[in-house]
């Protein structure tokens, strides 16, 4: 007989000193770890760590489409596969993509496509492989970040970076970067990406129950806790040529200093 | 292999006065001052027109009033004129399919292999054999080939008629990112020449990112593959062929090597 566990939610989803159930505020993101250039193999790569979800991106392109009827004669194409490991949720997840994996592939596609010159590639398909090894809520934001820090470190010409993250409301309270829990229990859920060289956004989704006037303090929410993520990108991404200059720096000024003495 | 002076006609971009050392990243504003400058390579103006914005990992570099970016990363897309190394993977009576690291496998037709009239006895019912078989190469053969035509639409055609041009039969291959090639020749072929002098080793770079290399033994060619892929990864720090010659240097006092 099958072991079956019910989902058990806690009723309040605040702690009685008014922060969440992980100790944050109300905007406060989960801590994010990211790094580029994981992959040796890919042409692009990126890691990324946010609270629990852990999320490896590798990119591959521009190169041939198969199967070959897929490719436009006109445009490059752009391909993302998102794959949830078995391991990655508490239940075993069926290896095989189902219909959120598909629609979620598609998602990031379309909030990606905007930003990159396809139409200089034609015949072409570039290719995103976003493996989420550990879940835990937000996974959809989580992914289309490092998707597009992939896609930078491939060095792909790309119009600016995109950024995502979820806004939420819980036990009647609007808060930002929802987890596992609160994402389950709370009362609604909003996904919003940005393209940061218009400033335009480039995915909303919405699921739950709310008033429609509280819509412009969600955004209001998001958009400060997108610019902290795209800071965040910004920085890893140049801080893997860094490291590399403030080593040669040392041994610069560590042969001075021995000339010196 | 006296192939300095084709490589010298590359691109010195590197090595220009005016490159910085500012690292810039895709969407970064790099100018709002559109009346004196212009977007040059690897940049785009903004939906605006008031801001010049990167559209790729790299370096600022300001040229007269262009403002360029030059990528530290990215892939090979072949140009009429370069050189690559080719890899044959696949023929037919027709053509050889060859890999040259771009989005597309390169054709090579059997009669830009064999010159014209240059074979003894080029007449007759041979001679046509040969210019219209492909059993000169075989799968597997690595080419130093030249690239004829190239765009966005069709297949790169190549051709192996020329000098320098032809297949390798001995030496080693190896590739780093295409962009990171103009570092490798370095200003004027600074690099290569000082490569070549130190090491007494033949190398050949094309502009797909492969590089031949040939030398008197194995410790030097392990040399000089070690340094090359030093020379890549630091790519973007300036006074990089000093910091090389005196790396190579040590480097063959340390394992006791002429």
């Amino acid at each position: 007989m099958p072991l079956i566990i019910k989902d058990e939610y806690p009723e309040v989803l605040f702690r009685e000193d008014g922060k969440r159930l992980d100790g944050r505020e109300k905007n406060e993101l989960r801590p994010i770890k990211m790094e580029v250039g994981v992959i040796k193999n890919a042409d692009g790569s990126a890691y990324l760590e946010w609270g629990d979800n852990k999320i490896f991106a590798a990119v591959y392109g521009p190169r041939e489409v198969h199967p070959h009827h897929l490719a436009k004669p006109d445009r490059g194409i752009l391909r993302v596969f998102y794959r949830m490991a078995t391991f990655s949720v508490f239940d075993r997840k069926r290896p095989a993509p189902g219909r959120r994996e598909k629609e979620i592939s598609m998602i990031i596609s379309d909030c990606i496509e905007p930003i990159l010159f396809l139409e200089l590639y034609p015949g072409t398909s570039f290719e995103v492989f976003i493996e989420v090894i550990n879940a835990d809520g937000g996974t959809r934001c989580a992914s289309t970040t490092v998707a597009a820090l992939a896609l930078a470190d491939a060095g792909i010409p790309m119009k600016s970076l995109v950024s995502a993250v979820a806004v939420g409301k819980i036990d009647g309270k609007i808060v930002v970067d929802l987890s596992g829990i609160e994402d389950k229990a709370g009362e609604a859920d909003l996904p919003c990406a940005i393209t940061w060289y218009n400033k335009e956004i480039s995915l909303l989704q919405f699921d739950g129950d709310m008033d429609l006037n509280e819509m412009s303090e969600f955004l209001d929410l998001a958009k400060d806790a997108l610019g902290r993520i795209h800071q965040i990108q910004l920085e890893v991404l140049k801080s893997k040529f860094l490291t590399i200059q403030e080593k040669s720096d040392e041994i610069i000024v560590n042969k001075e200093n021995q000339g010196e003495s | 292999m006296e192939n300095d002076k084709d490589q010298t006609e590359e691109l010195d971009e590197f090595e220009d006065e005016e490159t910085t050392r500012d690292l810039v990243v895709p969407g970064e504003v790099l100018t709002e001052d559109t009346k004196n400058f212009l977007p040059g390579r690897g940049t785009i103006l903004n939906k605006e027109r008031d801001k010049i914005i990167s559209l790729s990992i790299g370096l600022k570099q300001i040229k007269k009033n262009y403002i360029n970016v030059i990528p530290l990363r990215g892939f090979y897309t072949p140009r009429p004129g370069d050189k690559a190394i080719a890899l044959v993977v696949d023929k037919n009576p027709v053509k050889y399919k060859c890999d040259i690291n771009a989005k597309d496998y390169a054709q090579l037709k059997p009669k830009n292999t064999v010159r014209k009239g240059r074979i003894r006895g080029g007449r007759g019912k041979d001679f046509e054999q040969e210019r219209l078989s492909t059993d000169k190469f075989d799968i597997g053969d690595i080419l130093v080939v030249k690239i004829l035509s190239a765009d966005r639409l069709n297949k790169p055609e190549l051709t192996t008629i020329g000098k320098y041009l032809g297949k390798k039969s001995n030496g080693i291959v190896i590739s780093i990112d295409p962009p990171k090639i103009p570092r490798v020749i370095g200003r004027s072929g600074s690099m290569i020449k000082m490569l070549k002098n130190l090491t007494n080793c033949n190398i050949f770079v094309t502009q797909n990112g492969r590089i031949w290399l040939k030398g008197e033994d194995l410790a030097h060619e392990r040399l000089v593959i070690e340094s090359i892929y030093k020379i890549a990864s630091e790519a973007h720090i300036v006074g990089l062929t000093d910091r090389m010659q005196e790396f190579i240097i040590k480097e063959k006092e340390k394992r006791g090597i002429k």
